[in-house]
Order: structure tokens, then sequence, then C-alpha cells
């Protein structure tokens, strides 16, 4: 069988500067975490896993899927929860934002009226059909953007930090229904404690794999590299 | 997002969308070609009674609307006094009241998403033609959704130019908002990406 | 094509956002809007071809009963009004100003925007004043005579449009589509 995630020799650079720089990996577990600091090409490696963007040099494969290739297989296979809701709610109610992605994947207007009807009751949220999106919450909104992936039934979901910027209680209510979720989660944070529990985790630094293991181990040499970092002042440095 | 659509639920809510824009139609045709000052004051009547119909707090919101108009009747009214053609300012003044009146009406009384029907029913010849009218459905969808929330964000960078200035934000504020136009963009073309495209 | 779909509705909605900011008053009581500041932009910007497109998809929203033009108006009645000629010509100021900026690629961004946003201007005037002319049965130079006092204000507006354009240009040079 196709692995989940394979990364073969993957490169990318944006407007003229390198980002990732030939990362190779494997991956089977159900809870992936991947940890950085900001700017360590974590965001652009959570792209590039959802086929949003094409690497330079390389392949990413889900499941077999070349993502950024065969997007038609894509949709099915991988799904993305931005760190930002509004950059993801394209449709002005929740019905409409929810029924998109079905459509999508060549379901009838009926097909997809239904979707919206099961996963809002499979979250307790049949109140919310026909509701506007605009005065919804952070958390709420965050909350909508997982219910309209989980009704595509992706196999691997990357979550591109959905969690900072919220409240305690509501990353909480958050955590609780992501660990619900049956399929592959693969989870960008600069927060470790976010991936405490997971059966795995990689260090990306500098576009690069630093470490690669078992969440305690990996989280461990982060924090402490964190904390030495955090005592020095590389707050000045520019990028070039 | 608040449409112009009444609250207040007329007998006219059920008409179907399509008749009722044809109708304005040949109505706002109709008025331009009658030159009548008896002939205008019928039709003014005519709209005042279809306002009047669905009781006052339906003709009250419906008369606040046309009070943009105001200014226009002025100037009308003090140049045909001064030139002496008092009919013919009466034809033009009631002719535009009841012009705007009559598609004021008909906004009033149509939900958006009948009116978003209408629009993919004419659409529905280009379909066949084989243009993609899926864009536009989605088009319109999108700037219901990003309208409120880049006037929210405008007013957060108004908000963050009065912290640190005592002047008004003015026009230099244009160049953000612009930015944040084009990143929202970007944001989007992702998203829309990120669930198979168009 | 994700892109351009993405660009053209939030331009329709930068221009629907930008009617929300309160007018400016000139001296005399005429008010200037950034409204049709907005309709020079989707031109000067995203090209003849896009910003006419994301004028037509907001002015669709207008007609369809959304209070999104200057001051909270909409709705089917604008189009028969007195300024009518005005809405109708948005998006020939934005073909016009878009096709200026995109054809002349020598000099400054700013100035050839500048040109284009008020060469943009003129072809608004030139269907407000129809427009009205119709609507209120005057010769065209009777209602020219009703906007003059407009004027200083649209001209304030295309050096704006220009400056903006070329700080644009700066910041996303990807993103000013009339000169990529």
């Amino acid at each position: 069988m196709a692995q989940p995630l394979t990364l073969d020799n993957v490169s990318l650079a944006l407007e003229g500067r390198a980002i990732l720089h030939g990362l190779t990996l494997t991956a089977q577990e159900r809870r992936i975490g991947i940890v950085g600091r900001n700017g360590s090409g974590k965001s652009t490696l959570a792209r590039v896993i959802a086929g949003l963007h094409a690497p330079d040099a390389g392949q990413v494969r889900l499941f077999g899927v070349d993502v950024a290739r065969d997007r038609k297989a894509a949709i099915r296979t991988v799904g993305i929860l931005f760190q930002n809701p509004d950059h993801q709610i394209i449709f002005p109610t929740v019905d409409e934002e929810i029924a998109f992605g079905l459509t999508q994947l060549g379901q009838s207007k009926a097909e997809a009226a239904e979707g919206v009807r099961a996963i809002l009751q499979d979250f307790g949220k049949a109140h919310w059909q026909g509701a506007a999106v605009h005065p919804l919450s952070q958390g709420q909104k965050q909350l909508l953007c997982l219910m309209a992936i989980l009704a595509m039934r992706p196999r691997l979901i990357v979550l591109d930090e959905p969690l900072s910027g919220l409240d305690i209680p509501t990353r909480m209510q958050l955590t609780r229904y992501l660990e619900r979720v049956e399929a592959h989660l693969l989870h960008i944070s600069h927060d470790p404690a976010t991936l405490a529990g997971y059966d795995r985790v990689i260090w990306i630094a500098d576009g690069r794999i630093a470490q690669d293991g078992p969440a305690r181990d990996v989280l461990g040499a982060y924090i402490a590299d964190m904390e030495r970092l955090g005592g020095m002042d590389d707050i000045s440095d520019l990028a070039g | 997002m608040i449409s112009l659509t009444s609250p207040v639920e007329t007998r006219a809510h059920r008409w179907p969308a399509g008749a009722k824009l044809a109708a304005l139609c040949i109505a706002t045709m109709a008025l331009f070609a009658l030159d009548s000052v008896a002939g205008q004051g019928a039709a003014f009547a005519v709209m005042l009674a279809l306002y009047a119909a669905p009781g006052a707090v339906f003709l009250r919101s419906g008369v606040a609307r046309l009070r943009m108009l105001w200014p226009f009747l002025a100037v009308i009214v003090i140049w045909h006094l001064a030139t002496a053609t008092p009919a013919q300012g009466a034809v033009i003044a009631l002719r535009l009241v009841t012009a705007v009146g009559l598609a004021n009406l008909v906004t009033m009384t149509t939900r958006l998403s009948d009116m978003v029907d209408v629009v993919r029913w004419l659409a529905a010849p280009l379909r066949r033609v084989g243009l993609n009218t899926r864009a536009l459905e989605l088009g319109i969808a999108l700037v219901i959704r990003f309208t409120p929330k880049l006037a929210a964000k405008g007013a957060a960078l108004g908000q963050a130019w009065r912290a640190r200035s005592s002047r008004r934000p003015g026009w230099r504020i244009v160049l953000p908002f612009t930015l944040i136009a084009l990143d929202d963009a970007e944001h989007v073309a992702d998203a829309l990406k990120a669930r198979g495209g168009i | 094509m994700e892109r351009n779909i993405a660009l053209i509705a939030l331009f329709a909605a930068l221009i629907a956002a930008l009617g929300l900011v309160p007018a400016v008053m000139l001296p005399f009581g005429v008010p200037i809007t950034a409204q049709s500041l907005g309709v020079m932009l989707c031109g000067t910007v995203l090209g003849a071809r896009r910003g006419t497109l994301a004028v037509l998809l907001f002015l669709l929203l207008v007609f369809l009963g959304l209070p999104l033009l200057s001051g909270g108006k909409g709705g089917l009645g604008v189009i028969v009004g007195p300024t009518g000629g005005f809405v109708i010509g948005f998006p020939a100021a934005a073909f016009v100003a878009g096709l200026i900026t995109e054809r002349w690629r020598r000099g400054p961004v700013a100035l050839s925007a500048g040109v284009a946003a008020a060469a943009g201007g003129a072809v608004l005037y030139a269907f407000g004043i129809i427009g009205m002319s119709l609507v209120l049965d005057k010769t065209p130079l009777q209602s020219a005579l009703l906007v003059t006092a407009f004027i200083p204000g649209d001209a304030i507006k295309a050096v704006i449009a220009g400056l903006v354009t070329s700080a644009l240009y700066r910041a996303r040079p990807r993103a000013v589509l009339s000169r990529a």
C-alpha cells in the first residue's frame, strides 16, 4: 500500500529565496507534528504537502497521489486548515461554505445539502444551518473550516497552526474536536505543548529537518534550543 | 449582509422576480415615452398607491429612499420656473420620481436569492455556449463574504492611524486598504485551490 | 484562474468597502467619495479586462439590491435616477484607465496610472452627463454645468490613484497585473 506521506528531496524557492532545502521523509503515523520557529519554512511546507505549491524539485505523494499535479485526486486525499479562518472561508453562509467542497467533489446540490446537514448534526451544530459567517467568533469560524474539510472526507488533514490566536477554552474545545478526527493529522505549530501527545514530531529549522522522532525526544530538544535562543538576540538578524 | 429588500413581507414578495423585472422595464420605457402632465400624474398616483397598499411602515421606508432625489427636484423646479415652462418641469419631475420609485419597489419586494436566480437564468444561454457561469456565482458569493470583512479591516486601520496621529487618516489609508484586498485575494485563491479550484 | 476570480471579487469588495468611507467635504459643501477612486484602482491595478470585470461584478450586486453605493444606495432605482449615467459609466472608466496603464509602459507608474485615472474620470463624466441629460431632459451642456463642482475632487482622486498604484507596484510588483 502507498505510504500516507512521502517527500522525496523537496526543494522550493519563493520570490528568489530558498525556503525548503531537499526535504526527504516518509511517515505513516496517524498524528504527526511539525515544530519550528516563525520563518523556519513550516508554513510553506504545509502548503507544499497540501499541494497548493508545486515544489521546484522533488516530489510529494500522499497515499500515492501527486497532490501538486493531480488536483482532482488531491482534494479527496488532503485538506488544509489555515491559521486564520478568514483566509479560508469563501462564502457568506455556513451552508454554502460546507457545500462548496462537496459540489467540488462532484456531488449534486441535494447530496451536498444532505452532507451539510449530516456534518452539522455530527458536531451538534444543527442550529448553525443557514447562519451567516460574518458574526461568528474566531473559534466558531475555525470549527466551521474544520467541518467544511471533514465533510469532504480527506485521508490526511494538514493543520497550519489553527489553534494559535484562540483563547484557552476555545483551544481546548477545538483540540477535542481534532482528537475525534479519524483521518491522519499533520499538525504544524511553534508551540510544543500542542503536539505533546503526538505519535511523531519533526523539527524544521531553516527549511531542513533538524530532528525527527518520538514527540517526547524531539520536543525536549526543541524546547531546550528555543530557551537557549531566547537568551540571545537574533531578533536583529535580517533575512537575506 | 443587509440587502435593500423590505422586511415588511408583501404579496409582491411572492411574485416571480423575472416577471417583476420585465414589468419594470416596460413601465420605465412607457414613462419616458409619455409627455403629458396628466399621464405622468396618473402614473405617479399608481406608484404611490402601490407603496401604500402594504401599509404605513412600507410606505414610510419607501418614501425615505426617494429622499435622495430632492437636490435634483430642486434644480428642476428652479430651472423651469426661471424659464417659464412649468408643465415641462412637472413632467420631468414626476417621471423622475415615478421611475426611481417603481425600480425601488422591485428591489424592496424581491429577495437577493430570487434576484441571483434570475441572473442564473439569464446566464444559462452563456453556459450552453461553453462559458463558465460558476465563476460568476462564486464571484457574487465572494463579494458578499468579503465586503463586511474589508470594511471591518478598514475601520481597524483607521483606529491604528488615530492611535498614533491626531489627524484624520485621509487618502493615505487607501494604500494599506488596497494591499489588504490584494493579500486577501492571494489567500482566497489558495483556499479555492485547496478545495478543488474552478 | 482561482487567482483571477479572487482578485476580481476582492476588488469588487474593495469598491464597496471604499463606499463606506465617509465623504470628505470640499469647500461649498461638495462631497468627494472614495468609491470612484476604487473604480479607477480596479483599472490601474488589475488592468483593463480584470478591472472591468471587477466593476461589473460590483454593479451586478448593486442592481441585485445590495446597498453598496456611497451613502448606502443600491437597487434598481439608481439606474433610472439622475446619477445613473455615472454608475453605468463605472466599468467603461475602469476599462479606459486599465487600457492606458497597460499600454503606456515608459516612464514612472505614478504618471501613467495618474493620467489613466484622469482619462477614466473623463469617460465617467461623459456617461454621467449623458445620463443626466436624458433623465432631467436637459442638453448635455446644461447637465455638465450641474456637475462642474465635482471636477476638482475627481482630479485629486486621479492623482491619488496614480500615487497608490505606484506604491502598490513597489510593494507587490507581482500583484499589479496592469504592468505584469
